[in-house]
């Protein structure tokens, strides 16, 4: 396994109730893993803790291990261990630019820079990140001057610039527009056959497309997981405002659970 | 009105950010150790005459905004209400220079520019980038500033007329903007660390400045008028 959390808790710093509360799961390489919830049920928090930043960067009080690639993400000899082989997407993309970049390349190429790779590597690494994300055109604008979507792709490109071997992506599309979140979601199946992706969102419509696998929190519990019909598609979940708007639909429409999770299978669902 | 670097390719932008930090550094120095009213109003003329050559007319206009009011009390303390008008004169220059030199610095020298030729001199990640990130906080602080004002007036707050009702306009403004920039912060550290800033590797700069012969001798030139201005003040 990828990423493995063990009785997981963490409380964050001047907070009285725990973020995250006894969770214990595993993420695999195999597929896309999508943890959702409703907003303020750890989701963000759980990826902050697979990445180690919580609490190294965030501070607060953890509970319990999370081991990831083999180490403990939150220490020294985690951190250096899995310095570059982690790529972690923040929900607000100009928060993430360096300030450094005169250009995207450069921007794309501060990762790798701060590893210190040789500029040679770092230039191969760039481009194959912008063609990653179907941003080679964007490479010599100024990161100041890119739309919302161009700049969330750029800010892809760069947290794969290190060829990461785990992508966490926390509300990847949350600044986007329609066809935006679309083209992102598109790019993930490719991503997620070179290495283990996990998704973040709320935003089950489009997330549940792609993923193979969900954790489903509720005030920082886990209380299920599988694949999306199975958590997804359950009374349950409907009920709590969790699931997709099909299912929504399908349960207020009389279906029985498992629920459709989106028009195709609820077409499939009322041809039988 | 700016604050912070511009895009460019005059004299300041060509030349090693080193350059440019010590023009500033050189005039924050001169504008106390010349001997006043001339020396400081002497660099301020040499500072405007850069400002037009190097093709930053427009920092210009920054710099007055930012010194009238201060030229105004200086007028108030030692022209309306002292007898000394010859010393708000020189007060006067100095601010000028000083806030004119800083400005400069700031349109010309780009942050990142600044942190690679500092990692090229050996200065370690840690030190250089926080450097830059001072920097660059200004114009983003100023643009946020005017979002956030923006917001306020769709929602009714008048923030001209008297002074009375400037002064209390400031405080919707600067609420959300101190609060904004802190929320900013988290997000931005959750982020460098995430891209491997707290790396102990030593970062690659990927664009070191050219430091030429002329920059240079433009630096060693400027520590000798330096030290040869501040010798002399010492000496009288």
């Amino acid at each position: 396994m990828t990423i493995r959390f063990d009785g997981l808790g963490f409380r964050y710093p001047g907070s009285d109730h725990d973020a995250l509360r006894e969770v214990s799961a595993s993420v695999g390489r195999e597929t896309i893993t999508l943890v959702t919830g409703r907003l303020g049920s750890g989701c963000s928090t759980l990826l902050l803790a697979a990445a180690g930043l919580a609490p190294h960067v965030t501070g607060g009080t953890r509970q319990g291990t999370v081991t990831t690639l083999g180490h403990d993400p939150a220490s020294a000899e985690g951190r250096r261990a899995l310095a570059g082989r982690l790529g972690f997407l923040l929900p607000t993309p100009w928060t993430q630019l360096s300030g450094m970049a005169f250009t995207v390349r450069e921007e794309v190429g501060f990762g790798p820079a701060n590893l210190g790779w040789p500029r040679e590597r770092i230039d191969e690494a760039v481009q194959r990140a912008l063609v990653r994300v179907r941003a080679q055109h964007l490479e010599s604008r100024d990161p100041r001057t890119l739309s919302g979507g161009e700049l969330h792709r750029v800010v892809l490109a760069s947290v794969t610039a290190t060829d990461p071997e785990v992508l966490l992506l926390d509300e990847p599309v949350l600044e986007l527009d329609s066809a935006g979140a679309r083209l992102v979601y598109d790019l993930l199946p490719a991503m997620a056959s070179e290495r283990t992706v996990v998704v973040a969102s709320t935003d089950v419509d489009r997330a549940a497309e792609v993923a193979g696998r969900v954790l489903l929190l509720d005030r920082g519990s886990l209380v299920a997981q599988g694949s999306p019909t199975e958590v997804l598609g359950t009374a349950s979940t409907v009920a709590m405002g969790a699931s997709t708007t099909v299912a929504s639909i399908a349960r207020s429409a009389g279906m029985n659970a498992p629920f459709p999770l989106n028009v195709a299978a609820a077409v499939r669902c009322l041809a039988r | 009105m700016i604050i912070g670097f511009v895009t460019g390719t005059g004299l300041l932008h060509r030349a090693h950010p080193f350059t440019g930090v010590t023009i500033a550094l050189a005039v924050a120095v001169l504008a106390f150790a010349l001997p006043a009213p001339v020396g400081p109003a002497g660099l301020t003329v040499m500072l405007v005459l850069l400002a037009l050559v190097a093709g930053l007319p427009r920092v210009l206009v920054t710099a007055l905004t930012f010194a009238a009011p201060f030229w105004a009390f200086l007028f108030l303390i030692h022209v309306v209400f002292g007898d000394n008008p010859a010393r708000g004169l020189a007060v006067a220059g100095q601010i000028t220079a000083m806030l004119l030199g800083s400005l400069l610095v700031l349109a010309s020298v780009h942050p990142g520019r600044l942190v690679d030729a500092l990692l090229t001199a050996g200065v370690p990640f840690s030190v250089a980038y926080p450097l830059a990130a001072t920097l660059q906080s200004v114009p983003r602080l100023q643009a946020r500033a005017g979002a956030i004002l923006d917001a306020q007036r769709c929602r009714g707050l008048a923030v001209g007329g008297s002074l009375w009702r400037r002064v209390r306009a400031v405080v919707p403004l600067a609420i959300p903007l101190v609060l904004g920039a802190l929320a900013e912060v988290d997000e931005r550290a959750l982020a460098l660390e995430a891209r491997g800033a707290g790396s102990p590797a030593r970062h690659t700069p990927l664009n070191p400045p050219a430091d030429s012969h002329l920059d240079r001798a433009v630096r060693w030139s400027l520590l000798l008028v330096v030290l040869l201005a501040v010798g002399v003040r010492i000496a009288s």
